[in-house]
């Protein structure tokens, strides 16, 4: 098990928490809070140990495109990097829905 | 309306579970993810855990009647019992007895989907499941206890025991239930007995229609998301109603009276001697030439009794009544039977005809003292392990073992100090069922004393480690290691007696345990408090033996409302 933090400067603040996915095979678990602080802070902890530098980049480039102050939970069992963004985008949809 | 679109609830996640179940109205989830309440000892082992530690529990109204879905998430680590998730269950159940006995009936609802006990967090899984047992039994005086099992994983090891406690048992085509997981038979008894890469013979054996046809479930539905519900509602209502399986031993001891183990038995032949069982037939005692045990089970039960007179009606499940001191007891020991009608429990194991025995022998005690002074049952425990075999899982063995922890907490309900001595192993399933239940746990300290919840051989296996590994897993979370005294660390023990001499017991080590006993039923009678929470109260518990047990229920109950 590895564990990374990675924080990006942000702007937008999110209407509410989400959380998506399980800690299985191939997926990931995703829970997205609202932060009052002008930064998105994701910590990362993955069951695929060797893989730091392929998260920043899927993160820096996904919080370049989604700008949201949040704190982001990420309990990662595998997921491959298309897995991840879209689960993402999902708990960034989730926490946008009424 | 024509219904012509099916929904299924086998495809849905744990958490989208209760929410079909549950009416939209009302319904909140308890300790969900963003409490973030999971497990101390996964990330210690390299194991990324999980926000809610794969168990959802949603209170809410079933078609407006109150109630609460209990739903293991099988996709994180095979929906296995460790500590936390094991604490949510069993503190939720705890929480609706409660409500019960105030007057406001809820309905529990247990949506299975797991392996079983956590290996990763073994003892305390197998004090978890010990303690929903537990609430199970006494929920049911109140309410119906609904189990559903749609499947993917289905209902294993120690919860398949809790489903076989429940008031109705609901599966899908697609649902197993039994004991010992497919793998962990092939593991310990060889390919022969069971291959399990064969799902025909798995789900022959095991699946949600062999299951309802053989007597092991009551209903079997569609895998769609209107049709559980309307089965849970069915039973809410009193619409279905089920005679309670752990209370039928005689009509399961005369479905295993008709079965010659010799020659294995097809699935259709399971379910033709099934219907068969309904006929009383003449039961003969059954006798053994072959008891070449001189286990410690067995030094010990004849140590305690003396003189007294054995009146089992098994060679491995010895029974005695007699007496310490002023109060009457019952022994109660599971022992070798080289003979053993069934040959997968010739060394001991925590077989068929066991767990049913040990259940008529304490459902007469109760039965006998209803009216006078409830004797104490005293469980003297022994045993390598329940059996594992193809026949086993085929006849039930789960159910088996429900109705031996189903005895022992019905008993202590009923106000019978039951209290275990524990001079050899305490294994998983055996000991669930022959042990676990008790108002109090004294054991030996001693080397050979051991509690645990599989063969290192197969907790290898199963969660993909080298033994190795294993051990030093068991290093950093003392629930893994196999011994008593890492055991006792989890303040479940009344008490561990020093300086006795296990394999050969003089008058002297007698004596001191017949004191042990006595101290043991004293407390029980003057505390007259009839649970398990003695567990979670004591010192050890306290200073951290069941810190994660004692933290998740104070969450829980703050949040209840």
């Amino acid at each position: 098990m590895e564990s990374f933090l990675f924080t990006h400067p942000a702007t937008k603040s999110i209407d509410r928490p989400a959380h998506v996915g399980v800690v299985g095979s191939g997926d990931l678990e995703i829970i997205l809070e609202p932060n009052d602080q002008a930064t998105v802070e994701v910590s990362i902890r993955t069951h695929v140990t060797g893989h730091k530098a392929t998260w920043e980049a899927v993160i820096k480039r996904f919080f370049e495109q989604h700008d949201i102050a949040a704190n982001v939970k990420i309990n990662d069992f595998g997921a491959t990097p298309g897995m991840v963004a879209m689960r993402l985008a999902q708990a960034v949809e989730v926490s946008s829905y009424d | 309306m024509i219904k012509s679109l099916k929904a299924s609830f086998t495809e849905c996640s744990g958490r989208e579970r209760t929410v079909e179940l549950l009416d939209t109205e009302g319904y909140r989830e308890l300790l969900g993810p963003f409490d973030g309440v999971e497990s101390p000892h996964l990330e210690k082992q390299g194991i990324v855990p999980q926000s809610d530690d794969g168990v959802i529990v949603a209170k809410g109204t079933i078609n407006g009647h109150l109630a609460v879905a209990i739903s293991i998430e099988g996709k994180f680590q095979g929906g296995g019992i460790g500590e936390v998730s094991g604490a949510k269950i069993a503190g939720t159940l705890e929480r609706v007895l409660k409500d019960c006995e105030d007057g406001r009936k809820t309905i529990p609802v247990l949506i299975y989907d797991t392996g079983g006990v956590r290996l990763q967090e073994a003892n305390y899984g197998l004090l978890s499941i010990a303690e929903i047992s537990a609430a199970i039994v006494a929920l049911r005086r109140h309410v119906p206890v609904i189990g559903v099992i749609p499947g993917k994983i289905g209902a294993f090891g120690g919860m398949s025991i809790t489903a076989g406690l429940c008031s109705a048992v609901i599966m899908t085509k697609e649902g197993r239930l039994g004991l010992n997981g497919p793998e962990v038979i092939e593991q310990e008894a060889g390919i022969r007995e069971f291959d399990s890469e064969d799902r025909q013979l798995i789900w022959g054996t095991i699946g949600g229609e062999q299951r309802t046809a053989t007597g092991f479930a009551d209903l079997l539905i569609e895998d769609d998301m209107e049709a559980v519900k309307e089965a849970v509602t069915s039973v809410i209502n009193g619409d279905k109603t089920f005679p309670q399986r752990t209370e039928q031993e005689k009509r399961y001891n005369n479905f295993l009276r008709l079965v010659q183990p010799n020659h294995r038995l097809s699935f259709e032949d399971v379910r033709e001697l099934w219907k068969q069982s309904e006929n009383d037939s003449v039961v003969a005692k059954r006798t053994s030439h072959g008891t070449l045990s001189n286990g410690r089970g067995l030094i010990w039960f004849n140590k305690l009794r003396g003189t007294a007179e054995e009146i089992g009606d098994l060679p491995s499940v010895r029974v005695a009544d007699s007496s310490i001191g002023a109060s009457k007891v019952r022994y109660i020991a599971v022992v070798p039977d080289g003979e053993n009608y069934f040959p997968r429990a010739r060394n001991g194991e925590l077989g068929l005809l066991e767990g049913w025995s040990i259940a008529k022998h304490i459902r007469e005690a109760i039965e006998e003292d209803r009216d006078g002074e409830k004797r104490a049952i005293i469980a003297i425990v022994d045993v390598p392990s329940q059996a594992y075999g193809y026949h086993e899982e085929l006849l039930g063995i789960h159910q088996a073992c429900a109705a031996a922890v189903d005895a022992y907490a019905s008993a202590r309900l009923a106000g019978h100090p039951v209290i275990s001595f524990i001079p050899g192993n305490a294994i998983s399933g055996a000991f669930l069922s022959h042990g676990m239940q008790s108002n109090r746990i004294i054991a030996l300290n001693d080397p050979g004393v051991n509690v645990h919840v599989m063969s290192k051989q197969s907790a290898a296996r199963i969660t993909q480690r080298s033994l190795e590994e294993l051990e030093i897993a068991s290093k950093k979370v003392p629930a893994m290691a196999y011994d008593v005294n890492s055991f006792e660390k989890l303040g479940a023990l009344y008490s561990l007696v020093d300086g006795i001499e296990a394999d050969a017991p003089e008058n002297k080590d007698k004596d001191l345990i017949y004191q042990e006993i006595s101290r043991a039923v004293d407390d029980v009678r003057d505390r007259n408090v009839n649970d398990l929470s003695n567990r979670l109260t004591s010192d050890l518990a306290i200073e951290g033996g069941r810190a994660a047990s004692i933290f998740v229920r104070e969450k829980l109950f703050a949040q209840w409302k």
